[in-house]
């Protein structure tokens, strides 16, 4: 058997009976799911639920039923701006000429039922145009809507909108539990070595160093890959169930196979360069809680290019973006993902930035692991 | 008289500022318990380390069977099998997996792994603990357990670096004895302490060292001296060792 075959062997063996890598696999695949149920809940509930409008003054005829309808609960007060500070969600005043209207815009529940009150309104005064209007003989739609905008849409609108929220958390998932689902493996099989002072031992074997260090990263790279597999496996079957806004329909997410593909192979590559570079600064450490410290930076490295496109929705880079690690991989699957296509001299030099990462990063590992510092400062 | 199974040549090494080895020189043979004695920072460990090829020495050489340390590393590993204080396993391996890892990784055959494995826990009396996680096992048991995969692959060196100094009294004299058997074995041992009595008991022949120097060196009666034992013969070459 190899030796890299060997180690791998091993160290999968010891990860799996790693109580904390199980955990955050599980939590992994758990969490995703979670949040979006909590997010469709929250979102459900604000669409359905009713805000108070404290008035005063004599509502005009009509409205209040409007207002009914669009979940505004009209309550009688005295002092409509003293009442929107706290007791009620929003203050009006009717006049016979105009409505007050009084709010607090730190509070969300007053942007809300601002929100609503604009659209009850509007609609009143459509209502009352129109109506004056047809007194009058004139056709409303041609003095009201005098430029009809017909639309055609070349795809499905709710899947564009699927596709777009899938574009800004998919790679955002990927890459943030490509790095965290090894982490734990990482140190552990690294830092891991010389805090349980296995690693002396472990050099004494005639087995090249490099062989040693190849078999630890493909290990910890399968378990990174398995995690972010399962939480974007995950992802998409909550997806595929949860209704956001209380609609069923409102939003639909469906991932195509090139995006599938593109998504699977990129998975890889952030695996492996992840796998390398925690396995690099886990060598670098003296025990766990030490290699952890030094991995902590990793999260904002990470997460900063992952959130350029929730900044930058329509951010569209020249092809020398493309080297920067980590935020080639979310633009490509961006692109994959919103305009179910692929620029391949951009997939190219993402590919290559990415493995050119994983092998300095390996090159560094090496370095450090056959280093005789890492015996005497043990 | 026959090669010597470990040639150690006018070492010298370097550690951070200190200078830890200053021309260390001595032979062990096939069939001898071979002591390397000395007061904690003498260099014994370094020694050790640079005989079993994980250091590399600044100055001077070492031949394990003939094999350089500095041109043929892998072959050296090969025929060494080290044991020290430090009996770090695999926790959540048990006995046996870890025995097993290290064989594989050492390079016995793949269809003998299994029978080399057993064979070593049949004589290191492991059988109702092979099963076990080695984070379950007492001292004594991954101290055997750190046996088991240092000699594995069956080699003809074999070192033990200050290996009691965690084990109780009877877990100590287990050790004694499989040094002992491996002598008898035709193994060279050579077995690092900084416990004379121990070594006044075991070993055939002796180097102290001291702050880097060989102080003496020779059979274990010739080192003892007219003195009453080792320690009061180290104690007599360390007062007249330069400084």
């Amino acid at each position: 058997m190899s030796a890299i075959r060997i180690v791998l062997k091993k160290e999968l063996l010891e990860i799996l009976r790693d109580r904390r890598t199980l955990i955050a696999i599980a939590l992994a695949t758990l969490a995703t799911p979670a949040v979006l149920f909590v997010i469709s809940q929250v979102s459900a509930k604000t669409a359905t639920q009713a805000y108070t409008i404290g008035y005063s003054g004599q509502i005009p005829a009509g409205l209040d039923v409007l207002f009914n309808a669009t979940g505004l609960k009209l309550e009688q007060v005295d002092d409509p701006a003293e009442a929107a500070k706290q007791q009620v969600d929003l203050g009006v005043l009717f006049t016979t000429s105009a409505v007050e209207e009084y709010y607090d815009p730190t509070r969300q529940s007053a942007q809300i039922a601002d929100v609503r009150l604009q659209e009850v309104l509007s609609q009143y005064d459509a209502a009352r145009i129109a109506a004056t209007l047809q007194q009058r003989g004139i056709d409303p739609s041609s003095v009201l809507n005098p430029l009809p905008l017909n639309q055609h849409p070349l795809s499905s609108p709710i899947k564009a909108a699927g596709n777009s929220f899938l574009s800004f958390f998919l790679p955002y998932i990927l890459i943030t539990m490509s790095l965290t689902g090894g982490l734990s493996a990482a140190l552990d099989t690294s830092a891991g070595e010389r805090e349980r002072r296995t690693l002396e031992s472990l050099l004494l074997t005639p087995v090249p160093r490099g062989q040693v260090l190849v078999g630890k990263i493909l290990a910890v790279s399968l378990i990174s890959l398995t995690a972010a597999l399962a939480a974007i496996a995950s992802m998409l079957i909550a997806l595929s169930q949860i209704h956001f806004g209380g609609s069923a329909g409102a939003f639909q997410v469906e991932l195509s196979p090139l995006a599938s593909g593109v998504m699977i192979w990129l998975a890889v590559l952030l695996a492996v360069s992840f796998s390398s570079v925690t396995i690099a600064l886990g060598t670098l450490a003296r025990n766990f809680r030490q290699g952890q410290a030094y991995a902590t930076p990793l999260y904002f490295i990470t997460i900063f290019p992952a959130s350029i496109i929730l900044f930058i929705p329509d951010f569209n880079p020249n092809l020398a973006i493309y080297l920067i690690p980590i935020l080639n991989a979310v633009l490509v699957l961006r692109d994959a993902i919103v305009h179910g296509a692929v620029a391949w001299d951009a997939l190219a030099v993402t590919t290559l930035s990415l493995v050119a990462t994983g092998g300095l990063c390996f090159y560094a590992a090496l370095r450090l692991f056959t280093r005789e510092a890492l015996l005497v400062r043990s | 008289m026959t090669d010597p199974a470990v040639r150690v040549d006018r070492l010298e090494k370097q550690l951070g500022p200190n200078k830890v080895l200053r021309g260390i020189s001595f032979e062990a043979q096939s069939g001898q318990i071979f002591g390397l004695l000395g007061p904690n920072g003498a260099g014994k460990t370094t020694t050790l380390r640079i005989i079993c090829t994980l250091l590399a020495p600044d100055a001077g050489a070492v031949e394990v069977l003939g094999f350089d340390t500095r041109t043929a590393p892998q072959e050296v590993r090969r025929r060494v099998g080290v044991v020290t204080a430090e009996i770090g396993v695999y926790p959540r391996l048990s006995a046996r997996e870890n025995i097993q890892y290290f064989a594989e990784l050492s390079g016995v055959m793949d269809g003998k792994v299994r029978q080399r494995v057993e064979a070593v826990i049949d004589r290191l009396d492991m059988g109702s603990f092979a099963n076990q996680r080695a984070e379950s096992l007492s001292s004594g048991q991954k101290q055997k357990v750190a046996i088991a995969r240092a000699i594995v692959h069956d080699p003809p060196v074999l070192m033990f670096d200050e290996p009691t100094s965690n084990l109780d009294v009877l877990a100590s004299r287990e050790i004694r004895e499989f040094m002992v058997e491996s002598k008898e074995r035709g193994k060279c041992v050579i077995f690092s302490t900084h416990v004379l009595y121990d070594a006044e008991r075991l070993c055939d022949r002796v180097t102290i060292i001291h702050q880097g120097r060989v102080v003496v060196s020779g059979s274990t009666t010739e080192v003892r001296g007219t003195h009453h034992d080792l320690e009061d013969a180290f104690l007599a070459q360390v007062e007249g060792a330069p400084a």
